[in-house]
């Protein structure tokens, strides 16, 4: 008992120790874009999938859903591929520079619900 | 990936385990799940243990209860320990740098540090009252301590999506 509760204090000291602010829920509603272009990078990934996308004025990372629900809504690993051209509508991130994310996305005229 | 994060929380996240975490389409929902059952059982196992230390259920001696509640207790953290741990080694380097998760670790810290004093201070006393005993006040300051602290680590747990 006594180890353990040594073990977990020093495990929250150490997670304590940084410094930065970075987080996920900070979106501004009231400025939404629509980024359109291919996409560079994607990550099919929990517990949000990621995509880069070559924008008109640069290159958004753009936050899309969970996995499974990405799946359940059609909008899986292939259609979010390397390569295909994505319109993702969303809103900016206040915190992290040139990251948005989606309320939808529509690839080959097909339109995905992320929410 | 945040390179703001100090190197060994950026080390966790881009190793083998966390990217199984991240890629397996059941791992991390399951751990989310486990999370929140194993929360269940460790909260409850605490607030008994709380309303004990502060008086109630008193026709049971203290010793007696606590002991019972301590098993359920443990084995709950370490549910939430094994949950939790998978839950950060995927976004690791984003959590590390997080306000409230920092918040969540530091009040966590504080929980530890509350048991560590009620072990050392209280506990040999209290686990000789018989039943209908009036607790002693250190008792009854960890109980409070203890229901004020978790509470509010649950809060911020449930808090850090929105940071």
């Amino acid at each position: 008992m006594l180890r353990s509760v040594i073990l977990s204090g020093a495990f929250a000291l150490l997670t304590g120790v940084a410094l930065a602010h970075h987080g996920w829920g900070s979106y501004d509603a009231a400025k939404p874009v629509t980024v359109t272009g291919p996409i560079v990078t994607s990550k099919f990934e929990n517990p949000h999938a990621t995509i880069t996308v070559k924008g008109t004025d640069k290159v958004w990372t753009v936050t899309l859903a969970p996995t499974s629900r990405m799946t359940s809504r059609g909008a899986t690993e292939k259609i979010i591929a390397v390569g295909q051209n994505v319109s993702a509508y969303g809103y900016p991130s206040t915190v992290e520079k040139d990251e948005m994310r989606a309320e939808r996305i529509t690839v080959d005229g097909k339109t995905y619900e992320m929410r | 990936m945040t390179d703001a994060a100090p190197a060994i929380f950026v080390a966790l996240e881009q190793s083998g385990f966390a990217a199984a975490v991240r890629q397996s389409p059941w791992l991390y929902p399951a751990a989310n799940i486990g999370h929140i059952v194993s929360l269940v059982f460790f909260a409850g196992a605490v607030a008994i243990m709380d309303v004990r230390l502060l008086g109630g259920f008193a026709a049971t001696a203290p010793g007696r209860l606590l002991a019972r509640a301590r098993i359920f207790a443990i084995v709950a953290l370490a549910g939430m320990a094994v949950t939790g741990f998978m839950l950060f080694s995927a976004e690791a380097s984003h959590l590390a740098v997080n306000p409230v998760f920092q918040l969540k670790a530091a009040l966590f810290g504080a929980g530890v540090v509350n048991v560590a004093l009620y072990e050392f201070l209280a506990r040999r006393e209290v686990d000789k009252l018989p039943p209908g005993a009036i607790m002693p006040a250190r008792a009854r300051a960890a109980g409070v301590l203890s229901l004020v602290i978790w509470v509010a680590v649950a809060a911020c747990g449930r808090s850090i999506a929105y940071f």
